[in-house]
């Protein structure tokens, strides 16, 4: 693996790390830090559609960690709740991709809810500083969008 | 849909994000929104969306139609609170939400939770 690569997958690394902050009501700078705040970013989520410009990716973290804000599955816990699997980087110049396999598990009150889905990262490099301007994630399954919306609705996991 | 000879107001906003208030003569009203909300959208939201609510009845039907609705930023979940209060303590006999992108609908029964209106609207699914 050559530098960019290394560099572009240890960006990657830190969104998902950033990602589980957010999911652990750690806060959102980590996932702030990680983009490149441009009118070009965009993000769509496993329960959401496409939020386009920095403005509206900031408020679509800023909700998932509301949403999150209340899931208490994992206050006793030491494991992760997700990350990135299988993930294979290709670099072009100032711009590079990443896909991957998001896996999560999540402690519900009524059981174990789990995800897997596909995920494409794109990191752009301004100024010699590779971040985050592209994030996808497939659709969850409508099971596990019922889950999460039973638990915004009941203000508890 | 409204019953009545309905009133349309002039949208306020853009294509990128606005609301119009659909008010009938006999008492219902619908509230469309859509996109993500600027400054003067915010502003004439928490204005009129909250007064066209103070005119619920009793015998009221209220809709939000959230279905284009993008998740709002702090000053327009501000805007979205300031009619949600006025709901939570107007006697009217039927709110609904219609549910678009699934972001916005959490976000908004998390303002509803929070201000008190959760059991005064209910969620449905765009005809």
């Amino acid at each position: 693996m050559g530098a960019a690569e290394d560099e572009v997958t240890q960006v990657i690394y830190r969104f998902y790390d950033a990602l589980e902050d957010l999911l652990r009501a750690r806060g959102t700078a980590p996932m702030d830090e990680i983009w490149h705040h441009t009118d070009y970013a965009t993000t769509s989520h496993p329960f959401g559609s496409w939020a386009r410009g920095w403005t509206e990716v900031k408020v679509n973290w800023e909700e998932g960690a509301a949403v999150f804000a209340i899931y208490s599955g994992h206050n006793q816990r030491s494991d992760r709740i997700g990350g990135i699997h299988d993930l294979k980087v290709v670099v072009v110049g100032d711009a590079a991709y990443g896909t991957g396999i998001y896996r999560s598990k999540l402690y519900m009150s009524d059981g174990e809810l789990n995800l897997r889905l596909n995920c494409t990262n794109i990191v752009h490099r301004i100024n010699g500083v590779w971040k985050i301007v592209h994030h996808h994630a497939d659709q969850a399954p409508p099971d596990w969008q019922a889950a999460i919306g039973r638990m915004v609705e009941a203000g508890h996991s | 849909m409204m019953a009545g000879a309905p009133h349309l107001s002039a949208a306020v906003g853009s294509e990128a994000g606005g609301f119009r208030v659909l008010t009938s003569l006999d008492g219902n009203l619908r509230v469309e929104a859509w996109g993500y909300w600027p400054s003067e959208v915010i502003h004439a939201f928490g204005i009129d969306a909250a007064a066209a609510a103070q005119t619920l009845t009793p015998s009221s039907m209220f809709v939000f139609d959230s279905k284009e609705l993008k998740p709002q930023g702090t000053e327009g979940q501000e805007a979205l609170r300031v009619l949600f209060r006025v709901l939570a303590r107007l006697p009217f006999a039927k709110g609904t939400i219609v549910r678009g992108n699934a972001m916005t609908c959490m976000q908004l029964s998390r303002l509803l939770r929070e201000c008190n209106a959760d059991k005064r609207v209910e969620f449905a699914d765009a005809q």
